[in-house]
């Protein structure tokens, strides 16, 4: 099954969904869509003004443009994801999701795509890091 | 996803003996049509995506629970992602944050394989106002 | 030698304008950099910076910017720029501003952007980062010398200046059309009024818009952007070419405010998307009310902005708003001061909030010459703007000026 992970360039989580059997959608295929496509000469991601035009699905025009740019990557993962896993309380979250209000909105629509999802918190110890390892192993062998 | 070229980064957790030198030593005997790229965190693999995927499933029949694997967007040495001629770029302080957690989720999986399961942790609450008066003045 | 700018950004490869930035950046010769800072740098930084962020990414704006006053990272200049509409983000730009003007000497521009930035309208900002580093020492001139002409072509007027041993000789101004012909134009008339002969000149400088094309056409000595050349003509004219200054340009179609600090240029923002905060509104309003520009101050200066109701900025709606004012027998005068107020306000909310305001404020470019504009900025600002004599050649007077020193 696809998985959406959130934060989406995550390698924990990355790495966690591919190896309990499932593919993940991460920003990185996003981006590398876009980075491979010689196409268009807009570096260094490609993200183009179109696609900040299509992110009006997810937020309107009063909202910033960095947003907008982000979450036309992001949405078409989501519509697409059969299922997600999101990591709460990160304390890294850096490069492409290193905007809050962007985060929250990807939040909401895994929310509203009503698929299922489980929320993780980042473990500040070895227990919780068993606990969460564990969780999401259980959640991941759970997906049909 | 591009079916033609895969670029994945390896993590070495910080809890594992495994050096980058070994980690890129063994992947490039694992498929020597691909790229590797030694780092300081690993290394960086390129390649046909099969091969490249290959190489990621000896890796972790070799080292199940201490190399951690993603993709990366850019293909290795790509100009436009390059530190010496930006400097660092924004992803590169996650990928520090998360080398750190690979320690902790490095001993999950481990547990894990020996059978341990998801406890659901005790729910915090607040204490009730009158709870904290009592304890404020009790205090006093 | 190319010049290093640091850019301290959120949001700009996600709103397709990375590209754009590095593109106005190679185009003057600098080169985009970033601050090279590790995980565990940016706690400390964001603590002792004091600002706490939500955006991950704005804590690394911090960081970045610690490092570069820590002196721990090399460059010339810094270009702070993060998404319009983010509050989020505007406090961290307007405050990191503020903090590399106040720990480093590098010259700094503020910027918010949409997607729809392009290159071209960062050109001038990115020249201006370029010249204060690379003409530092031109830029320090404080006397003209010899005989030297400068030519200012604007979005709405082309003004001409010819100066001889520290003293201006010649001007001209006329509204702007073709551009070498308006040039021509003044050229001729300042010439003459000074009584020169072109032979006789020793240098010519250019800015404005239409620098490039006179540069080639008059074979200028210097062809220099206006946000450095305006700030040297403005502390000549004004006498204040040592210490701190602002100063105020509200031109035809952008606003520029820089302070400056002895005459050159540390920190600028320039505005030019809304015609109700430019030089335009107050033409158009007096086209509405069938005077002449020049009038208008002196009529604004004799009403209450208070008396006529504006309930819009923008150059349509808010000067159709006081058209109906007029309909309900308000006065011309109480019209004319609610124009004046309400471009003086705009421009207080636009521009004057990205810069730290330095006194004395010098209020210069053609619309200084509206008097009831410069009583609203004062009134708004709580502080008379000093208008130096000559106000509105301060380009021409810039290249004159700073062209001597390339003889």
């Amino acid at each position: 099954m696809k998985v959406f992970i959130d934060p989406p360039n995550s390698l924990v989580l990355f790495d966690l969904v591919e190896r309990f059997g499932h593919e993940p959608l991460s920003t990185m295929a996003a981006i590398q869509e876009r980075v491979d496509n010689i196409e268009v000469d807009m570096p260094p991601m490609n993200v183009t003004l179109d696609d900040v035009v299509k992110g009006l699905k997810y937020a309107g025009v009063e909202v910033p443009s960095g947003v907008r740019g982000r979450l036309a990557l992001w949405g078409p993962l989501i519509d697409e994801a059969d299922a997600a896993i999101i990591m709460d309380d990160c304390p890294y979250s850096f490069g492409c999701v290193g905007c809050e209000r962007s985060n929250l909105m990807v939040k909401y629509l895994i929310k509203r795509r009503g698929i299922p999802a489980l929320r993780v918190t980042y473990p500040e110890n070895d227990e919780q890091a068993v606990n969460f390892v564990a969780q999401t192993k259980e959640f991941l062998e759970g997906l049909q | 996803m591009s079916e033609t070229r895969e670029t994945r980064l390896f993590m070495i957790s910080p809890r594992s003996t495994l050096t980058p030198d070994q980690l890129a030593r063994m992947v490039h005997a694992y498929g020597a049509e691909a790229l590797v790229k030694e780092t300081c965190y690993g290394c960086l693999v390129e390649g046909p995506r099969e091969l490249v995927l290959s190489i990621r499933d000896r890796v972790r029949e070799g080292y199940p629970n201490e190399v951690f694997t993603k993709i990366r967007a850019y293909p290795s040495s790509d100009p436009r992602r390059c530190r010496a001629m930006h400097g660092t770029r924004p992803g590169y302080a996650q990928l520090e944050m998360e080398w750190e957690l690979l320690a902790r989720v490095q001993h999950g999986l481990d547990e894990v394989a020996k059978g341990a399961r998801y406890v659901p942790p005790e729910e915090k609450k607040r204490i009730p106002v009158n709870d904290f008066k009592r304890i404020c003045e009790v205090r006093r | 030698m190319t010049i290093k700018i640091a850019q301290l950004s959120c949001g700009t490869e996600y709103s397709s304008v990375q590209y754009e930035i590095e593109k106005a950046a190679r185009s003057v010769g600098a080169k985009i950099v970033y601050p090279d800072v590790s995980a565990s740098d940016i706690d400390e930084a964001v603590k002792r910076f004091g600002f706490v962020p939500r955006s991950p990414q704005l804590k690394l704006m911090i960081a970045r910017a610690v490092r570069l006053a820590d002196g721990k990272y090399d460059a010339d200049a810094v270009f702070i720029t993060t998404c319009f509409r983010c509050s989020d983000a505007a406090f961290v730009r307007n405050e990191l501003s503020r903090f590399i003007q106040e720990n480093t000497r590098l010259p700094v521009v503020t910027y918010s952007f949409t997607e729809r930035l392009k290159a071209s309208q960062l050109l001038t900002r990115m020249e201006a980062l370029v010249t204060i580093v690379t003409r530092k020492e031109l830029l320090s001139r404080e006397r003209q010398t010899g005989i030297t002409v400068g030519l200012d072509s604007g979005s709405s007027t082309t003004k001409a200046v010819v100066m001889e041993n520290n003293k201006i000789i010649g001007k001209d101004w006329t509204p702007s059309g073709d551009v070498v012909a308006s040039a021509e134009a003044v050229l001729g008339n300042a010439l003459k009024m000074a009584g020169i002969e072109m032979s006789q000149v020793e240098a010519i400088g250019t800015t404005g818009y239409g620098r490039f094309t006179l540069g080639d056409h008059f074979g200028a000595k210097l062809v220099q952007e206006e946000l450095t050349v305006n700030s040297k003509g403005a502390v000549w004219l004004a006498d204040r070419q040592r210490g701190e200054a602002t100063i105020l340009d509200i031109g035809g179609m952008d606003n520029k405010a820089i302070t400056v600090r002895d005459g050159v240029p540390d920190n600028f923002t320039m505005g030019g998307i809304c015609a109700g905060a430019s030089g335009r509104f107050l033409e158009m309003t007096s086209k509405r009310l069938k005077i002449e520009v020049t009038q208008l101050g002196a009529l604004a200066d004799k009403g209450n902005w208070r008396n006529a109701k504006m309930n819009s900025y923008c150059s349509v709606f808010g000067i159709q708003d006081l058209v109906t004012t007029l309909g309900e027998g308000k006065r011309f005068e109480d019209v004319a001061a609610a124009a004046c107020h309400s471009v003086a306000e705009q421009v207080y909310e636009q521009q004057l909030q990205e810069i730290d305001v330095r006194h004395p404020i010098i209020q210069v470019g053609g619309t200084s010459l509206i008097s009831g504009l410069v009583t609203a900025v004062g009134e708004i600002l709580g502080e008379a703007p000093i208008v130096p004599p000559d106000s509105q050649y301060i380009g021409a007077v810039g290249g004159a000026l700073l062209s001597s020193g390339l003889l």
